[in-house]
């Protein structure tokens, strides 16, 4: 319900708080609503870990599913966001070890990581741009998921080291040593001057 | 004790261009680099490399219009009405 200025009516509000506990009791809408906060958010994540968009949408419905089936077990020592993440995670290493045992290999597109294109750059700049995407985009495919998942959730994601250890898993000292490795691994994927000319 | 060399300095500052850009490396490290840095000219350019590297990689974040799908919670209404 919607008070005439359109802004919603203070009781209706409803918290994150109030929709676990809802949630926690058998309530599939309050479910829906708490984790469609994240759905977008948690769907990209799994395209940039897994590269590949039918397989991201698979493991989307399977992760919630596995929230669903253990809220009753969250007990708020992390927030909402990173146990789901958590979980996202989780799902995203199971499929891509089930690939691994498949011939074929990862292939993450430039459309699958999602850099935005600036519209103002000149053609020379967006060529250089695009290529480097590209760039990125296999060196970031041809990583082993460990390290893979350290650069995703630090550096794109851009989410703290702390935030990013614990949903992945492992100790900060141990994120920080994959994320290093990731970052070293990329870089001389990609070559010092094609980053360099990146402007950044 | 054996002082490291520049070919030592130059090994350990190549693996540590990572630890440099994140602020992650002590002191007395941070000083070993720069002071190494300063004179190599492929030791300059990885540092730029590596905060290049980051500053790209942040820029691939965002949703960048990315919807989750429709059927996301489908599995869920199946386990609710089961």
């Amino acid at each position: 319900m919607r008070s005439p200025d359109g802004r919603r009516a203070p009781e209706l509000r409803d918290t994150e708080a109030s929709l676990l506990a809802r949630a926690q009791a058998g309530d599939v809408a309050a479910f829906e609503r708490l984790s469609g906060r994240y759905a977008d958010r948690l769907f990209m994540l799994l395209l940039r870990l897994l590269g590949d968009r039918t397989e991201a949408e698979d493991v989307a419905q399977e992760v919630m599913l596995r929230a669903w089936q253990g809220i009753t077990r969250f007990r708020g020592q992390s927030s909402y966001f990173t146990w789901l993440y958590r979980i996202a995670v989780n799902e995203a290493n199971r499929a891509l070890e089930k690939r691994a045992r498949r011939p074929a290999g990862v292939a993450i597109g430039p459309e699958e990581l999602q850099l935005p294109a600036p519209a103002v750059l000149d053609p020379s700049r967006q060529a250089e741009n695009s290529e480097l995407r590209r760039a990125l985009g296999r060196a970031l495919a041809d990583l082993p998921p460990p390290l893979r998942t350290a650069l995703v959730l630090r550096d794109i994601e851009g989410l703290s080291t702390q935030e990013a250890a614990e949903i992945a898993g492992i100790g900060e000292a141990a994120f920080k040593s994959r994320l290093h490795q990731a970052r070293l691994r990329v870089r001389a994927a990609i070559g010092d001057e094609a980053l360099a000319s990146s402007g950044g | 004790m054996r002082v490291p060399g520049r070919t030592d300095d130059h090994e350990w500052s190549q693996q540590h261009l990572s630890h440099y850009v994140e602020g992650d490396l002590s002191p007395r490290a941070r000083r070993r680099l720069d002071h190494h840095a300063r004179d190599c000219v492929d030791c300059g350019r990885g540092i730029r490399a590596m905060r290049a590297l980051v500053y790209v990689a942040h820029g691939l974040g965002g949703l960048a219009g990315v919807r989750a799908p429709e059927t996301i919670f489908d599995r869920v209404r199946s386990a609710g009405a089961g």
